[in-house]
């Protein structure tokens, strides 16, 4: 929409505000303000407290799977995904009306509703044949909620505008915090059945070296970045510009292990490990051997600290401000861009695979997002990471030095014993 | 006299002192615009002691900090009648400031032992934002001071004789080499600690070496001292001394690499308008409370990461490091009237070498003055480990 169509005779004064005005018009003619529904099923849910869980919880309770212990799980499941969504339903309910219309955002929202009006119809699981029929339902859920995050981020960035950016990102970290939330429990009660129904299985306590459901107990820190490394070292050097692809060197306590939904690790040390090899093959163009990374991994009694170190040239000043925000700083409408183009928007990301990615036991939706073109700059890695990080009561920090490099550091913690950190409507009300 | 606004923002272009030595003209402008800082300065530092408790004013060393302050607001006095505008009153209003900056040496240990003795009436949030505010308003004050001093020296008629180092505004060294800082102060710090451990712990510097930009250097030269001090008394007490204490220099792609670069920079402006007081001041525009952070929001350009293997800092230990007089040193020793004047004195000053963990001061006063150029001091501990720290420094006075 131009400003100057000669064809409209507005005075002066008012030029300045024909943009918005014009702008107005053509945003009300592509609303689709979702479907309007009676809200008091969704009070009735929004009223339900929500009972978060441990990292021990989780694995403790699948460690000896009886048929009895299988149904409990299958029941929690069945209150705690209708009471989660119904809280982020209400959440976005109450974000302005011009926002909730944008289509990218009623898309999730009509997702969202469709997942909390089935879930809240299960029925109570009584046999395993009942909890059968329930996974089957959560399977599909979780299989259509996959473009979730990018469809979400491409509504925020789109409605810049409209609400504060802080209010915006406060929103998009709970939306997410919440949907960890939902997927961790429906995964691990998938992957519990799974493991129940599997030939050869009998109600043992699983060894140290098995999983409990997405729950690896031990995540052995050496191994996890370097089969993260090697991944990110193909994928940079099929797809980056630059010097050769740089060494990953390992070393501190090399033989720490600690219990973690093994796909949230993989993701955020991925991501970590592909900025630095990025930022350093782009900074030491045509060198044969770049600067090293240096990984070093402490271990005290109760976390485990990994620190990524880089010689990629630090963070420039103008986003530094900005790393953790999904809508803040000067390259976001570019990211609105490269939004566009992440596959899992379009068809199924299913076809994008690369040959020989990381072997994670079940297909995760990280995956999409680890695998896509690292010359597409999403803007999301680093606050996605760090809500990864401090979901389970861990952290992310990044110290950049301008001109040499950056040094990440990602605190896990070891005891598996704290919380889900959740934030539900009536803390955000009561605030 | 608190109701004297500090105008700021009206500063104007009235400030162009430029390089010493200064002409007569240019000297009385920079004590006439001195004169125009200070008196509400000291009026708002003399107001917020007063809001302190009358049990901890009332102890004999906050007492006398309060009373020096009254003191110099009172010497002052003399000079409000109308601008300075000979070279005698010139004279007589730099041997005010000369007085001013010996009278206010000691507040730092004076007022550590004087909170250190009124603990009990006052508790530890209240003192550490009371000292995060003053001891950023006492940077900013000596500054001022400091720098007319120097100017003045720099321009009366036996320096005139002298050839003057092109690289020295007043304080400002505008082609300091921070290699070269750590380099001294690795050198005085491993003489303690050599004196107190019997081992003496080395650095390895790497990164831009040769970078060089405009800086207060005793300001640097506090900050790098505290930095080194933790980093090799963690070393030395977790048995790590062969483990060298890793300093990488990180330079932004405009800072010069050599003094002939900085030179040049400078040479490039005819008129440097190095009214770098501004960014202190900004602070205190606004009377709002507890302004931590970096106080403007311009970008560092020199990041220094000092990387020891002294075992990290404990978790239960971490939320307490930028508090005052908070220190893992033995709390008796610290109590004793002496130990406190020996420890600091010793640091700051180069005076009787004694203990090297002082009164808790070093990381929130090194921060204080990161600070308030626009930079900032990071600490991330890896507990069982060893300790990253990152100074980010900007340069003062960007030439235009």
């Amino acid at each position: 929409m131009s400003l100057h169509s000669g064809s409209r005779p507005f005075l002066p004064e008012f030029r300045h505000a024909a943009p918005t005005f014009q702008r107005a018009l053509a945003t009300s003619r592509q609303l689709q303000a979702p479907r309007w529904r009676p809200a008091s099923a969704l009070d009735q849910w929004v009223e339900r407290p929500i009972r978060p869980m441990s990292l021990r919880q989780l694995f403790f309770f699948g460690r000896t799977l009886t048929e009895d212990r299988l149904i409990s799980s299958a029941n929690y499941v069945r209150n705690e995904l209708p009471t989660r969504i119904a809280h982020r339903l209400r959440d976005m309910q109450k974000l302005p009306y011009a926002v909730v219309t944008n289509p990218h955002l009623s898309y999730v929202y009509e997702l969202y509703y469709k997942a909390f009006e089935s879930f809240r119809k299960l029925p109570n699981v009584k046999t395993l044949e009942d909890n059968d029929a329930m996974c089957k339902i959560i399977s599909e859920n979780l299989k259509e909620h996959l473009s979730v995050i990018p469809r979400m981020v491409t509504g925020v960035l789109e409605c810049h505008n409209l609400m504060s950016a802080d209010d915006m990102d406060a929103f998009v970290n709970r939306s997410l915090r919440a949907r960890i939330s939902r997927r961790v429990i429906a995964e691990q009660h998938l992957a519990l059945t799974e493991t129940y129904n599997s030939p050869g299985h009998s109600p043992h306590p699983s060894s140290e070296h098995d999983f409990v459901g997405e729950v690896l107990l031990r995540c052995n820190a050496q191994d996890i970045v370097r089969d993260c490394g090697q991944f990110a070292q193909r994928v940079c050097r099929d797809y980056v510009q630059g010097s050769k692809v740089p060494e990953i060197n390992i070393r501190g306590h090399v033989t720490a292990t600690f219990p973690y939904v093994l796909s949230h690790l993989e993701y955020t040390i991925g991501e970590l490990l592909r900025n630095s090899i990025q930022a350093v093959m782009e900074h030491y163009k045509g060198w044969d051997q770049p600067p090293p990374i240096e990984v070093l991994i402490c271990e005290a009694p109760s976390q485990v600290v990994i620190r990524i170190s880089d010689q990629g040239g630090g963070i420039p000043r103008d986003i530094l401000p900005y790393l953790w925000s999904f809508n803040k700083g000067p390259r976001s409408q570019e990211r609105l861009a490269s939004l566009g183009q992440v596959p899992a928007l379009a068809a199924t990301m299913q076809e994008l695979k690369i040959p020989g990615g990381p072997d994670t036991p079940r297909g995760s939706s990280l995956n999409q997002l680890s695998f896509r073109d690292p010359k597409l700059r999403l803007g999301m890695g680093l606050p996605m990471s760090k809500i990864y990080a401090e979901y389970w009561a861990g952290g992310l920090e990044l110290h950049s030095l301008e001109g040499y490099g950056v040094d990440a550091f990602l605190q896990i913690s070891k005891l598996g014993n704290q919380n889900e950190q959740l934030t539900s409507r009536a803390s955000i009300d009561a605030v | 006299m608190v109701s004297y606004a500090i105008e700021c923002h009206n500063l104007g272009p009235g400030n162009q002192h430029g390089k010493p030595p200064l002409s007569d003209d240019a000297l009385l402008s920079s004590a006439n615009f001195t004169l125009s800082l200070l008196p509400a300065r000291l009026a708002h530092r003399i107001q917020r002691l007063r809001n302190l408790p009358f049990i901890v004013v009332a102890n004999p060393h906050i007492n006398k900090i309060y009373n020096n302050y009254l003191h110099s607001l009172s010497i002052l006095e003399p000079f409000y009648q109308k601008r300075i505008s000979t070279m005698e009153e010139e004279e007589k209003f730099t041997e005010v400031m000369a007085d001013l900056v010996q009278t206010h040496t000691n507040t730092i240990p004076t007022l550590a032992q004087g909170f250190l003795e009124c603990r009990k009436y006052i508790d530890a949030t209240e003192i550490t934002n009371f000292l995060d505010q003053h001891l950023r308003a006492r940077i900013g004050t000596r500054l001022i001071a400091e720098q007319h001093l120097a100017l003045h020296m720099a321009s009366t008629a036996d320096a005139r004789a002298l050839d003057s180092d092109p690289y020295n505004i007043g304080v400002i060294d505008s082609s300091l080499q921070p290699a070269r800082i750590i380099r001294s102060c690795e050198a005085f710090v491993g003489d303690i600690c050599e004196f107190k451990y019997g081992v003496r712990p080395k650095i390895d510097m790497n990164g831009s070496i040769d970078a060089t930009f405009a800086h207060v250097p005793v300001h640097l030269e506090y900050v790098l001292t505290e930095l080194i001090k933790n980093a090799f008394r963690a070393t030395v007490e977790s048995g790590n001394e062969s483990h060298p204490v890793e300093v990488t220099l990180a330079a932004a792609p405009d800072v010069p690499m050599s003094k002939l670069d900085a030179l040049k920079q400078l040479a490039l402006a005819d008129e440097t308008t190095l009214d770098f007081t501004k960014d202190g001041l900004a602070e205190y525009c606004t009377l709002s409370e507890g302004v931590h952070g970096p106080i403007n929001s311009a970008p560092p350009t020199i990041t220094i990461r000092i990387r020891d293997r002294g075992g990290g800092i404990p978790p239960d230990v971490l939320p307490n490091i930028w508090s005052y007089s908070f220190t893992t040193f033995n709390a008796d020793e610290a109590a004793g009237t002496n130990s406190v004047n020996d420890g600091l004195n010793a640091i700051t000053n180069g005076g009787n070498p004694s203990s090297i963990a002082g009164l808790g001061y070093g990381l929130p006063l090194g921060r204080a003055y990161a600070e308030y150029f626009g930079g900032s001091i990071a600490v991330q501990s890896m507990h069982g480990w060893g300790t990253d720290v990152y100074l980010s420094l900007q340069g003062i006075g960007k030439v235009v």
